[in-house]
């Protein structure tokens, strides 16, 4: 098993209710929008999300959340300033909730438990190293091989345009990459 | 009404936020069912959006003109609503989920406008500079600091309260709007029903 699906595992086996709330959003509905404190964790039990940014001109993608995962506005569930991103299903997405103050106690809960969120936050520091070469590497071809060998479920489970702002090019340079 | 700064702010934002969720649902529909009544004095969905589109075209640079002159104070600041602010915001909520009528001003009457699915974009485009605006908010004094209203001239009323009239007004027409979606919905089943 791997830490989070361990750490899901642990969460439903607590002898007391953890999860907050479900919620259902419908395709475009948002779980989160700019400016707001969320202090809430998501585990996206069926569809999919994305975290973007908008500058005000343009939406930059910057993370998905895939069914079986957890997904938080990550900065603000850490310090618990505000945060500018959205969260935002991509299809019908089905999420299970859980308050940073559950959370918290029930990380501390056990040495086991506080180990598989050390495991999970280390992984995202490495995805975050992986994203900053990608953002880095000049070639949107080279971007664009790098994103499908670390993920190949992406082009799966996420439609292309939001894929095209993940890799920081238009829809029409993704296909004619894709293409060649 | 008493609050803090943060605590009216995050209420303002996550109302804001189930407005897009709600209009999301309406970019789905044909030109034909966006502008559907279900008699002619009554509005359409793009009719409650433009309605709402006038009104935040008034507020919207009011609101940041306020902001931009208001005094910075801690996100834990107290908010106190004025009596004459918190009864008009009040009179937007629904009572026992019942849209009372009520008279709208001449110029922020959309009846009889040529509208198209822009006005859904501009609606949705106003709720992103809302957004903006509550996030800068969130660290102004939302009391002291004051806005023009479209009531008349001489009635200013809080920063805070302002915001809370125009969102809750918002959640009026736009669940308005949903209603038009279901009665829409209704009499199309009730069609197909005769037809078969």
């Amino acid at each position: 098993m791997n830490p989070v699906e361990e750490l899901k595992a642990l969460l439903e086996a607590h002898p007391t209710e953890v999860w907050d709330k479900q919620m259902v959003l419908n395709r475009n509905e948002y779980l989160k929008v700019k400016g707001s404190i969320d202090l809430q964790l998501y585990y996206i039990e069926s569809g999919s999300v994305r975290v973007f940014m908008d500058d005000g001109h343009e939406e930059h993608t910057i993370r998905f959340g895939y069914v079986n995962s957890f997904i938080a506005a990550l900065d603000c569930f850490l310090t618990e300033q505000p945060s500018e991103y959205y969260i935002q299903a991509i299809k019908k997405t089905q999420v299970k909730v859980i308050r940073k103050a559950t959370w918290m106690e029930f990380i501390g809960h056990s040495g086991r438990h506080g180990e598989l969120w050390q495991k999970i936050l280390e992984l995202v520091v490495i995805q975050q190293l992986e994203r900053e070469k990608d953002l880095l590497t000049q070639s949107p071809a080279e971007r664009y091989k790098r994103v499908l060998q670390r993920s190949p479920e992406l082009f799966q489970e996420i439609p292309m345009k939001y894929i095209a702002s993940y890799l920081r090019m238009t829809p029409e340079t993704l296909s004619r990459i894709r293409k060649s | 009404m008493k609050q803090t700064n943060n605590v009216l702010i995050e209420d303002l934002l996550d109302r804001t936020r189930l407005l897009l969720n709600e209009i999301s649902t309406f970019q789905d529909l044909s030109d034909g069912q966006l502008n559907w009544k279900s008699n002619p004095d009554s509005w359409s969905i793009l009719e409650c959006l433009e309605h709402l589109n006038r009104y935040g075209d008034f507020y919207l640079p009011r609101f940041e003109k306020s902001i931009q002159q208001a005094a910075l104070v801690s996100p834990n600041t107290d908010f106190k609503s004025g009596w004459l602010g918190n009864y008009f915001a009040q009179l937007m909520v629904p009572e026992n989920g019942a849209i009372k009528k009520m008279n709208t001003l001449k110029d922020m009457n959309p009846t009889g406008s040529q509208l198209t699915r822009d006005v859904m974009n501009r609606f949705e485009e106003q709720q992103k500079i809302v957004l903006d605006l509550l996030g800068k908010a969130r660290k102004v004094n939302l009391s002291k600091s004051k806005t023009d209203t479209m009531l008349s001239k001489f009635i200013v009323l809080r920063l805070g309260d302002v915001f809370r009239f125009v969102i809750y007004h918002n959640q009026r027409h736009v669940s308005q709007a949903g209603n038009v979606l279901k009665a829409m919905q209704k009499s199309e089943h009730n069609l197909q029903h005769q037809a078969s």
